[in-house]
């Protein structure tokens, strides 16, 4: 009887428990996304009147080289940053975890103290520097390398200027998965692997990197994802020239004529390729996996 | 008005008569007809709530108060309470997700787009004293077989702005916007008026309803200059940086614009060109079933005023459709050409107009922002 009492309230906490997460994933993840999905299949509609289920605006997406070449540039310009940030945070990470500082984690929280200042501000105060009149652009004509008429204009409104904030934004948020990663690692594998008569290189290469490898894996999709559909930074620094996907998604639902047809399309599609390399990423590079071969 | 009369028959329902006869009492029966009436336009004029205005940012509470202070003086229990729209789109956006203004404000080439829309419904001209005062034109521009459906207040041009000091242009012209020469340094609005000036430089006869053909030349043209564009402004604001930085030396632009550069000490010349401005309108309109007609009808008089005309004029550097108000500034009255009331229309300028393929035009101006 006690036995059955137990089983019951065993079957009752999982559904308990799970119910209000799986609730408000439902409700503000996946019906908003069916209903932008509708959207992008003309079954709602922002007009009133007789609509019906067309894949019109889906091919129109696909026969149009201009979306998948703009989804392209925004591919290229996340990709590179979430790459160069990687590297770059990763021996900052490295430091902080295993150094034996005593001082890390004042020293993480020195990391993310810009984000206790508004994203709005940061981004912004990167105009004063980079543009025609910027900190850099003076620099330049104090120190005679340019001619005051000719400055680099290509550091604001550009593409480049986009990948920098983006960089800049997202630096910590990639050295925080790492740092974690590091810092769980087991230390005694280092010094078997020194008993063992590995050099340091070998034993960074062998163990503490593949080790680290899920950390490196987060922090790089941490980066990616919000990048590749990012629409505030590209519209703050980036010009005509660092117009990405995510600009021309809020566009279509808010300017000229709306368009939420379109709109929706490419947003499903982008939410499609987030998917799959999320998928992609945590199914086929495994931690262990990596470390066995 | 027959739509007046509509709203006045479908609010004197049956039932409200029987409850005017309660509230009006003996009194009002013995009155008669008449009194009946009476107390009928006593009750409608007694619109509860406060009245809901879909405007642009600045012209609410968030220091346009100066625009209906007159309004808020007569109605104190009615103060009109503020949404926001961007743009027209997104206040077609709002309204057909089921927000509920008693009036808004799109430009001059919505008013046929929104007249036929059936979201609307005319304005009673007898209704709004300051109608006399602004500009014909412009009160023409709001109508729509034969009804007043826009009540004209704030407006403008679309020209170009240059800084003289940097830039020798070679016509005056729009082919400025697409000068070689100044790659880097020129600055776009973000809109579809672009395509319409873009069509003006390549001489189309009527821009507003290009070909198929044209809108691909205009496309074309506006890809392949793409590149000599620093940025695509969306906020005055953000011009006037770009313009103060020196990051931008040419622009589409507004009068003001001008003003304001010319005022920071900036070398500028604000230029209209030989294919010819155009010039923009702002349009109150009243939303069909509106359950304060009365409200909204006092807040555009009062928009309509002399008084609000010159703060507008003074403190945002727009034009206002009331032909009595003078700025101050008389840079901005030669800019806006305020003593010539044809300023806003031919052969000065283009008025805005309604674009009869607007959802294409938006797909393809978004597609030069896309390439």
């Amino acid at each position: 009887m006690a036995a059955r009492r137990e089983r019951l309230r065993l079957d009752l906490t999982t559904p308990t428990l799970l119910g209000l997460p799986v609730a408000w994933l439902v409700v503000f993840f996946i019906v908003p996304i069916a209903i932008v999905a509708a959207y992008s299949f003309d079954v709602y509609s922002l007009f009133p009147g007789k609509h019906g289920f067309t894949l019109a605006a889906w091919r129109e997406f696909v026969h149009s080289s201009i979306y998948l070449k703009l989804f392209w540039k925004s591919v290229k310009m996340s990709l590179t940053v979430s790459a160069i940030i990687v590297v770059l945070a990763y021996p900052l990470a490295y430091y902080l975890a295993l150094s034996g500082t005593k001082r890390k984690y004042v020293l993480l929280l020195v990391l993310i103290a810009p984000f206790l200042t508004s994203y709005l501000l940061r981004v912004l105060a990167w105009k004063v520097i980079l543009g025609d009149q910027g900190v850099i652009n003076t620099f330049l004509f104090w120190t005679g390398l340019r001619s005051p008429g000719h400055p680099i204009s290509q550091l604001l409104y550009s593409r480049f200027a986009v990948m920098l904030v983006l960089g800049y934004v997202w630096l910590p948020f990639v050295a925080l998965p790492i740092f974690v990663s590091l810092e769980s690692l087991d230390r005694g594998l280092l010094e078997a692997a020194s008993d063992l008569g590995a050099s340091r290189l070998q034993a960074f290469r062998r163990v503490t990197l593949p080790l680290s490898l899920p950390g490196i894996m987060a922090a790089f999709l941490f980066v990616f994802i919000p990048t590749l559909g990012e629409f505030v930074t590209p519209s703050l620094v980036g010009g005509a020239n660092g117009y990405m996907y995510g600009n021309q998604i809020v566009d279509l639902f808010g300017t000229g004529f709306p368009d939420w047809e379109t709109g929706s399309v490419l947003a499903i599609f982008l939410f499609g390729v987030v998917t799959v390399l999320t998928v992609v990423f945590t199914r086929f590079l495994q931690p262990r996996r990596v470390a066995t071969d | 008005m027959p739509e007046e009369r509509d709203v006045l028959e479908r609010r004197l329902s049956r039932q409200d008569l029987l409850k005017l006869a309660a509230a009006t009492g003996s009194a009002g029966l013995v009155a008669g007809p008449a009194g009946l009436a009476r107390a009928a336009n006593a009750h409608l004029a007694a619109e509860s709530g406060r009245l809901q205005v879909l405007d642009w940012a600045g012209y609410g509470n968030d220091g346009g108060g100066s625009m209906f202070a007159q309004y808020v003086k007569t109605h104190p229990k009615n103060k009109p309470q503020f949404t926001y729209m961007g743009n027209e789109a997104d206040a077609l956006a709002k309204i057909h997700a089921g927000l509920k203004p008693d009036l808004f404000r799109p430009y001059v080439g919505w008013v046929k787009y929104f007249a036929t829309s059936g979201l609307v419904q005319p304005w009673d001209p007898a209704l709004i004293s300051n109608l006399k005062h602004l500009n014909p034109y412009m009160v023409k521009a709001g109508q729509y077989q034969g009804k007043q459906y826009g009540i004209p207040d704030d407006w403008g041009f679309d020209a170009i702005l240059y800084r003289s000091d940097k830039v020798k242009p070679k016509a005056k012209s729009w082919s400025l916007l697409f000068d070689e020469r100044y790659k880097g340094k020129i600055a776009w609005y973000d809109d579809i008026t672009m395509i319409q000036a873009a069509g003006l430089y390549l001489g189309f006869k009527n821009t507003w309803n290009q070909t198929d053909d044209q809108l691909k030349q205009t496309q074309k043209l506006l890809i392949s200059k793409k590149h000599l564009v620093r940025k695509i402004w969306s906020s005055e604001t953000d011009l006037w940086q770009l313009f103060g930085s020196g990051d931008v030396w040419i622009a589409y632009a507004w009068p003001n614009d001008w003003v304001q550069m010319k005022k920071k000490g900036l070398k500028v010349v604000y230029m209209r060109p030989k294919e010819k401005p155009i010039a923009w309108v702002g349009m109150f309109m009243l939303l069909k079933g509106t359950s304060r007609p009365n409200l909204a009808h006092a807040y555009v008089d009062a928009w309509s005023s002399a008084k609000s005309a010159k703060w507008l004029e003074d403190n945002y550097g727009y034009g206002h459709a009331n032909t009595l108000a003078r700025p101050s500034s008389s840079d901005l009255l030669r800019a806006l050409q305020l003593t010539n009331l044809r300023a806003v229309t031919e052969p000065n300028a283009y008025m805005d107009r309604d674009i009869p393929r607007r959802a294409l035009y938006a797909k393809t101006w978004e597609q030069v922002k896309a390439s």
